[in-house]
């Protein structure tokens, strides 16, 4: 091992870093068990194996915690997302490299999917609107496809959040229904609808099956 | 029988459609039994205000009491408890925007533009009702699991005015439409009114009828039919 100048820090950084990320999968596997509502910080430090004082060392509370669950698990899909669709060339490529990047993000993690996509829409008004906020970090890969669209400036104005909107209803729907681990066949029926009205239906259906 | 002496209050009467308003003042020597009819009503009507001040967690049985004008006797008369006051109001509110959606979309022959008087029918009710329609698509949801059934199943309700338009169509276009198709467009529509009423934006909500007829048609009639529907009228 290489004794670097500011090892010691590095390594204080990514213990921190380790210690946020088990405490929030701990979060995210008591709220995935009982509910945002019943969890305790208690039941988080238990799951977690850590001391209470850890807990507040990092999170002043539990929303706190929950909120920080959600912009953890929202930077990690879009590293994925980004990552998956700058491998593809197209347009409509990398809205199903993305879209598979993401469900495939989903289905590793029932708990924190969970947490993410179906309780933050009854964690309170702070959780609701930082849902909404999150939302919007997905539109610019469908927006891109005005330029592709032989019609895209006629397009309505809302068109990607509805689209995004109807994509997460769709992942919601199959939480709560225990299919999270499932959620990765629904890949060419996502895409098409994605890609449907920049493209027209037929053209959607090639992309949405091609390889 | 002795009138209630809170039962004094008529303000924002007019705001709640005729079967949430309350009671004139005074003495009204009505039946009891339409009093107590009456008295729920406008425990709901209350609930409704109470929940768009304080939120669904922040609001107590006296926010609604106080609303309502009436005793916290006369609550727990009517409910056991604030959630099952919500429960009631929730589908209160429910029954009466899908009888106006369903009407509007029955008195139109045509699919598409049926769709369109559906879509109309019930971002103008929920404009009109900012605090209805923030009770029935945002407060729901941090109400409890109980509520949170029911709003999914509301949603999903709006599943077959859209699989209607799969009816007389080539099997080429049957072909390509995916089972999920209504559900994403419903769940579509939904997270954009819904997001809206978060926003405070709730009496703009009849400016998203075009960009929503579009949005739910294409997949059945094509971007080119489905814009023309959305821009008429």
């Amino acid at each position: 091992m290489r004794p670097a100048p500011g090892r010691q820090q590095l390594s204080r950084e990514f213990i921190a870093r380790h210690q946020r990320a088990r405490i929030i999968n701990a979060l995210a596997a008591e709220t995935a068990e009982k509910g945002y509502r019943a969890v305790t910080v208690a039941d988080i430090v238990r799951r977690a194996g850590i001391a209470r004082n850890t807990f507040y060392d990092n999170f002043s509370s539990k929303q706190d915690c929950f909120l920080a669950a959600l912009d953890y698990a929202l930077e990690e899909a879009l590293r994925r997302i980004v990552d998956a669709a700058t491998e593809v060339d197209s347009w409509q490529n990398r809205v199903r490299a993305g879209l598979a990047a993401f469900l495939g993000y989903v289905a590793s993690d029932p708990p924190l999917a969970r947490t993410c996509i179906v309780e933050s829409l009854s964690a309170g008004p702070e959780s609701l609107a930082r849902y909404e906020e999150s939302l919007q970090a997905f539109l610019p890969l469908f927006r891109i496809g005005r330029k592709v669209s032989p019609h895209g400036d006629e397009l309505p104005a809302t068109l990607e959040e509805a689209i995004a909107g109807g994509i997460f209803w769709i992942i919601y729907q199959r939480i709560i229904q225990n299919e999270t681990e499932q959620i990765e066949e629904l890949l060419p029926e996502l895409v098409e609808f994605a890609l449907t009205p920049y493209i027209g239906a037929e053209a959607a259906k090639r992309f949405s099956t091609a390889d | 029988m002795a009138a209630d002496p809170t039962d004094t209050s008529v303000e924002s009467a007019q705001e709640y459609p005729p079967e949430l308003s309350r009671l004139p003042p005074g003495r009204h020597g009505l039946p009891r039994e339409f009093v107590v009819h009456n008295q729920r009503e406008r425990l709901i009507a209350g609930l409704a205000e109470a929940v768009a001040e304080n939120g669904y967690a922040g609001t107590t049985i006296g926010h609604i009491t106080r609303h309502a004008a009436v005793s916290r006797r006369t609550f727990y008369e009517h409910f056991a408890s604030k959630d099952e006051c919500f429960v009631v109001a929730y589908d209160t509110v429910m029954e009466q925007l899908s009888e106006r959606v369903s009407e509007a979309f029955d008195e139109v022959d045509d699919w598409p533009h049926a769709v369109r008087a559906g879509i109309a029918a019930m971002l103008a009710f929920l404009s009109s009702e900012p605090n209805l329609a923030r009770l029935c698509m945002v407060e729901a949801l941090v109400a409890g699991p109980v509520v949170v059934d029911r709003y999914d199943a509301a949603i999903r309700s709006l599943v077959p005015y859209f699989e209607a338009g799969r009816e007389g169509k080539p099997a080429k276009v049957l072909e390509r439409l995916s089972p999920t198709t209504e559900e994403a467009l419903v769940g579509g529509m939904v997270s954009l009114i819904s997001r809206r009423i978060i926003a405070g934006r709730t009496t703009e909500l009849e400016e998203l009828l075009p960009d929503l007829v579009e949005f739910s048609l294409t997949p059945y009639i094509g971007s080119t039919e489905a814009a023309k529907v959305a821009r008429e009228g």
